[in-house]
This record gives structure tokens, C-alpha cells and sequence, in this order.
């Protein structure tokens, strides 16, 4: 299937995250892919040990992905869940399962370029089992008018000896109104390693985003990273919660976060629980403006205050 | 003179002491001007009053720079106007690669790329192991402080200052960096030198001595070092270390005499 019709307005609405989703439809690379147009699946590839499966219902699609054992692949298997238009409901359940000994990671591309009152849901369950290396990854795009509403939730069962990492980026363009859930469940000697990234821009935008990990297994250990910006009015509340419920689990918490201009909210909140007394939870946040002197250097550059906030913003939410 | 200072006072920022006080000097176009004075004489402060830092204002005086009076202007209006700064002591800012950094204040954006490799390797970082690391707790203390001399040199500014640019660094890389400071002079730009190393400061044409926020004399450097060795009674120093050898330019008599008037005062 090398020809597929995708409205090119989706296909080049992550350009300024650098990234073109051309390079992932099927018939380039050699990943598994799952496409969907609004509520329609408009393409699905398949390679040996996944199984993609899609179904469209009323508003949208319920889709399984199966990592069968064993299988390890490099290039990632990707997920385009794009809307080309202003208005309507789109409501994705996907089921991912990631069988022992599997070393995969999940691309998942949420483009709404138009959106201009349109509703975004999602409702996931990740179940990755024993010494698994899995990373999923979500980068989001939701146009220039802070007309979306995005609510995806998530829940992940972690298995035994395995790593997880799951990444959410929304920084460019504006979010409109996002709300996020995610709880994770780490067995024993999993690895957990969570990393958020949000840019509320003006009035209109407006994100929360809770993300939990519990530790449940011997010897787990989690790290959540969440940084954010919120500008002109924008407001962005993270919680990042943290249970250590079994004997030497080891988790940790951080929150950065930058506010500018009137009217900006940020408010970071670790919440940290450990209930065996042989576990360890920790957190770290900070709240504010970058430090005077960071400006300065930037500044004697030949930027100006605001060229220089952006430089930061920038380096903060990037990618690591 | 591309910088002069007009009696320049400069409090704390509580207004309650005066760290410089009227401090007037002038630095030469195309020379290497060295500020030498002990420890919490002023010299920082100093530097960040003529970069123009938010924290610090004059209370009174002037700064010019190729004649137009800074005194007024913010940070990023001298440095568009050719002046910045290298810090003493450079932040550390996670995901701020090199290049992007370097590249901040690069006018010409068509060849960014090749003015970023240039500045590298005039500061001995070879561009292709540091093009993708960031200015982050990654790097050495001696490699954050050569990218910081690249994105200075990659400005093309016509007067750089740089504070303690020796400071933290190695002995046996001293030498590396004076070759750095004859390189950028060779690219026609001016050298404020703010150092504690009589060795680096041997390479200044000119030098201003800083002594508890006053300025006693503005001189060729020699000079400047014999009036400062001579202030701090440090006789047997100066003649061992400085005016000995390869690098003698007083005879003794002369030393001698520098330090009598010193300690007759
Ligand atoms: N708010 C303040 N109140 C009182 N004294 C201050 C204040 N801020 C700075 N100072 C003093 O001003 C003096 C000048 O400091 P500065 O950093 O400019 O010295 P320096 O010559 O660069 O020293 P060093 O060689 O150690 O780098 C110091 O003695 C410092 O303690
Ligand atoms: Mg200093």
C-alpha cells in the first residue's frame, strides 16, 4: 500500500517539531502503522510480529496492537491520529499489548491543525509483559487556535524486568484544552521513566495532566519529568504522583516549570506516598522565571528579553 | 579609545556602599587591556556595569563606547552595538546544544554553520565532537568556558570582555589560551582582560589597576603590575616572577624606587 490519500495539511502540521509525518506512512521504513482520518482508517501496514487490527466504530476506532514474543524492532510502529477538521468527535481505544521479551517502541502522532471546537478522546490500556524494553511516544499538534479538547487516558501494566518510557510533547502551537490521565503499574525490577512536556500559550489554553506511577514490585523504580511553560494567560497544572508500595522500590519526581506574562498559572504538585518502609520516593520542583543571570548571557548575545525567554523555553521543553 | 568610563560610581544594589568609585579609564582600539586588582576589588562588578546587566547601574558617570554614551542602554542594545561579555563563571542550561548557543549571536545566517566550526576550533574544541552536546553539567569546567569564548568570537564583537577567562583552567593549558587571545586579535577585536594571573595578564598592552573600587592608574601593562606588586609589598615576587628574564623591562633601581614611593605613602 504505497499510495495512500492523507490531507497533506496533517501530513506537514508537525514541521515545526521537525518532523514529517510523510517519513511514517506506509510504504516508507519498515515499521507497522496504523492511520486514521478523523474517524476513518485510511491505512494499516503490517509487519511480522505485530498484529495491527483497526475497527471503526460510531466516532472513531477501538484498535489492537499486539507485540507478539520475542520480537524486537527498531523502527518504531507508528500511529497517525489526525483530524483535518474545525469541528467533530473523534474517540480512539486502543488496546496494546507487548508480549515477554519484546523490544518495541510506539510513535503516536495527534495532529488537529483546524481544530476549532473539536473533541479528542482516548481511552488506552497498555499491557507490557516480562523483560520488555517498550517506549511510547506522543507528540501532539493542535493548531493556532486553541480550539481543541484533548482527553486521553491511560492505563499501563508494566511487567517484570522491564523498561518503559512514556513521552507526551505538546509545545508547538496552541493546546486549547487539554486534560491527561495517566496511571502506571510497575512490577518487579521494572524501570519507569515518564517525560512531559506542555507550552500553554494564551487565555484559551488550558492543561492538566496527572501522571502516577505505582510502584507495586520489589526493586521498582520510577522517574517522572515534567516541565512546562505557560504564557500570556495560559495555564498548565501538572500532578505527578508517586507511590512506593513494596519493599526498595525507589521513585523520584521532578516539576519545572516557567510562567510569563499576566495571567499565566502554573502549578506543579508532586504528590508522594511510600508505604513500605524499605522504599524511597522523592521530588523536586521549581516554579517561576529563569534565573537573571541565564537572561543576561543570552542577552549579551544581542537578544532581547523576550528572544531570550523563547531560547529558554525552548532548551527546557526540548526533547532529551 | 573604543571604551571610556567618566567617573563612574557604582553602587550596591541596596544603595548602602559604593563598590567602584569614580572610576575613569580609557581602552585602546585593536589592544588587550588588562583590569588587575585583588579579590572584591570591583573588577566583576565593573565588567557587568559596562555590559550593561540589569543589576547594575551607575549611580552617577559615564560609559562610552566608540564615542556614543552606553550609560543608558540596556544589555541587548551594547551588544548589538559590538559589546558582550564572557562570563566568569558560564551557566549551565540543560538541552541548549552548542551550536544553538554559539549560533545566538551570529548576524550573518547564511554561513551560521561554518562561523560555529570556526569559533570551535579558534577555542581547540573539535566541532565534531561537540556539535551535538549541550551547554549542560556535561561538560567540563574547561570546555564549558572555551565554548564560551566561541560564542563571544563567533559574535564578532569589537570589544570583548572577558571575566577570569583563566579561572579553573590547568596550568599547562595557559598557554593555549594566550594563543587564543592572540587569535582574537588578529580578528580585529578589543580585549577587556579581567584576570588574576600575572602570566595571562603579560599579554595585555595596557592595563588598569582596581584597588577597593578606586582606580589608581591606567598605564602599559608593566606598569600597571609594578604599582600593584608594589601595593601589596610583594617585592621578592616581583622581581622573581615578573621583571626577571625573558620579560624584564625595569632595572632594579627602578623597582626599587616604585616600592619606596608605595610605602612611603
Ligand atoms: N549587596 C552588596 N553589599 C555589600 N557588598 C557587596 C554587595 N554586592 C557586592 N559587594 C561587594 O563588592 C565587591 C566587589 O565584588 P566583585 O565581584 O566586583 O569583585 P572582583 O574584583 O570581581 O573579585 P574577584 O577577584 O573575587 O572575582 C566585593 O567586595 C563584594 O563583596
Ligand atoms: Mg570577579
Amino acid at each position: 500500500m504505497n499510495n495512500v490519500e492523507y490531507p497533506e495539511e496533517i501530513l506537514e502540521s508537525l514541521e515545526d517539531y521537525n518532523i514529517d509525518i510523510r517519513d511514517f506512512l506506509p510504504g516508507h521504513g519498515k515499521g507497522a502503522k496504523l492511520l486514521l482520518d478523523f474517524n476513518r482508517i485510511s491505512g494499516v501496514e503490517q509487519v511480522e510480529g505485530v498484529i495491527l487490527k483497526g475497527r471503526e466504530i460510531e466516532n472513531g476506532i477501538v484498535a489492537d496492537i499486539i507485540i507478539k514474543e520475542g520480537t524486537k524492532i527498531e523502527e518504531p510502529i507508528h500511529l497517525c491520529f489526525g483530524v483535518n477538521k474545525e469541528t467533530g468527535v473523534q474517540e480512539i481505544f486502543p488496546r496494546i499489548i507487548a508480549e515477554d521479551n519484546t523490544d518495541v517502541t510506539v510513535q503516536a502522532h495527534c495532529s488537529f491543525p483546524k481544530a476549532n471546537g473539536l473533541i479528542h478522546k482516548m481511552f488506552g490500556h497498555f499491557y507490557i509483559g516480562k523483560n520488555c524494553n517498550f517506549t511510547y511516544s506522543e507528540t501532539h499538534y493542535h493548531g493556532e487556535n486553541s480550539g481543541a479538547l484533548v482527553a486521553p487516558v491511560g492505563y499501563m501494566y508494566v511487567g517484570e524486568n522491564s523498561i518503559f518510557e512514556n513521552n507526551f510533547t505538546l509545545t508547538r502551537g496552541t493546546p486549547g484544552k487539554v486534560k491527561i490521565l495517566i496511571d502506571i503499574y510497575a512490577m518487579k525490577n521494572s524501570v519507569i521513566k515518564s517525560n512531559i512536556r506542555a507550552f500553554g500559550k494564551c487565555k484559551k489554553d488550558s492543561i492538566r495532566i496527572r501522571d502516577s506511577v505505582f510502584l507495586e514490585g520489589e526493586n521498582a523504580r520510577s522517574i517522572i519529568k515534567m516541565k512546562a511553560a505557560a504564557k500570556d494567560g495560559g495555564e498548565v497544572l501538572m500532578y505527578g504522583v508517586t507511590e512506593g508500595n513494596a519493599p526498595r522500590c525507589n521513585g523520584h519526581v521532578e516539576c519545572n516549570e516557567i510562567v510569563l506574562g499576566k495571567g499565566s498559572i502554573c502549578r506543579a504538585r508532586p504528590f508522594i506516598r511510600a508505604i513500605d518502609p524499605t522504599s524511597s520516593v522523592s521530588h523536586e520542583a521549581s516554579l517561576g522565571r529563569f534565573p537573571q543571570k541565564w537572561l543576561d548571557e543570552l542577552q549579551a548575545k544581542g537578544l532581547t528579553e523576550e528572544e531570550a525567554t523563547q531560547i529558554l523555553i525552548e532548551a527546557m521543553l526540548q526533547e532529551e | 579609545m573604543i571604551l571610556e568610563t567618566h567617573d563612574l560610581t557604582i553602587p550596591t544594589i541596596d544603595e548602602k556602599c559604593v563598590i567602584i568609585n569614580k572610576v575613569s579609564f580609557g581602552v585602546k582600539e585593536g589592544s588587550i587591556h588588562a583590569i588587575i586588582g585583588p579579590n572584591g576589588s570591583g573588577k566583576s562588578t565593573l565588567a557587568y556595569t559596562i555590559m550593561g546587566l540589569n543589576n547594575y547601574k551607575p549611580s552617577s558617570g559615564k560609559i562610552y563606547f566608540d564615542g556614543i554614551d552606553i550609560t543608558n542602554m540596556s544589555i541587548s542594545e551594547r551588544a548589538n552595538l559590538g559589546i558582550t561579555l564572557a562570563w566568569q563563571e558560564p551557566a549551565r542550561i540543560d538541552g541548549l546544544s552548542i551550536p544553538k548557543y554559539i549560533s545566538l549571536g551570529i548576524k550573518d545566517k547564511v554561513n551560521t554553520k561554518e562561523i560555529i566550526s570556526e569559533a570551535l576550533n579558534i577555542v581547540n574544541l573539535e566541532p565534531e565532537r561537540y556539535m551535538k552536546r549541550n551547554i549542560d553539567e556535561s561538560l567540563s569546567g574547561g570546555e564549558r568556558k572555551r565554548v564560551e569564548l566561541a560564542a563571544a568570537i563567533a559574535m564578532r564583537p569589537r570589544l570583548i570582555i572577558l571575566d577570569e577567562p583563566d579561572s579553573g583552567l590547568d596550568f599547562i593549558v595557559i598557554e593555549d589560551f594566550l594563543n587564543i587571545f592572540g587569535k582574537i586579535k588578529e580578528l580585529n577585536m578589543t580585549i577587556l582582560l579581567i584576570t588574576h594571573r600575572e602570566d595571562i595578564g603579560m599579554v595585555a598592552d595596557y592595563g588598569t589597576l582596581i584597588w577597593r573600587g578606586d582606580s589608581l592608574m591606567t598605564d602599559v601593562f608593566p606598569k600597571v603590575m609594578l604599582r600593584y606588586c608594589a601595593k601589596a609589598g610583594l617585592k621578592e615576587f616581583c622581581k622573581r616572577k615578573l621583571f626577571n628574564g625573558k620579560q624584564q623591562c625595569f632595572d632594579e633601581d627602578y623597582i626599587d624606587k616604585i616600592f619606596k614611593e608605595e610605602q612611603g605613602q
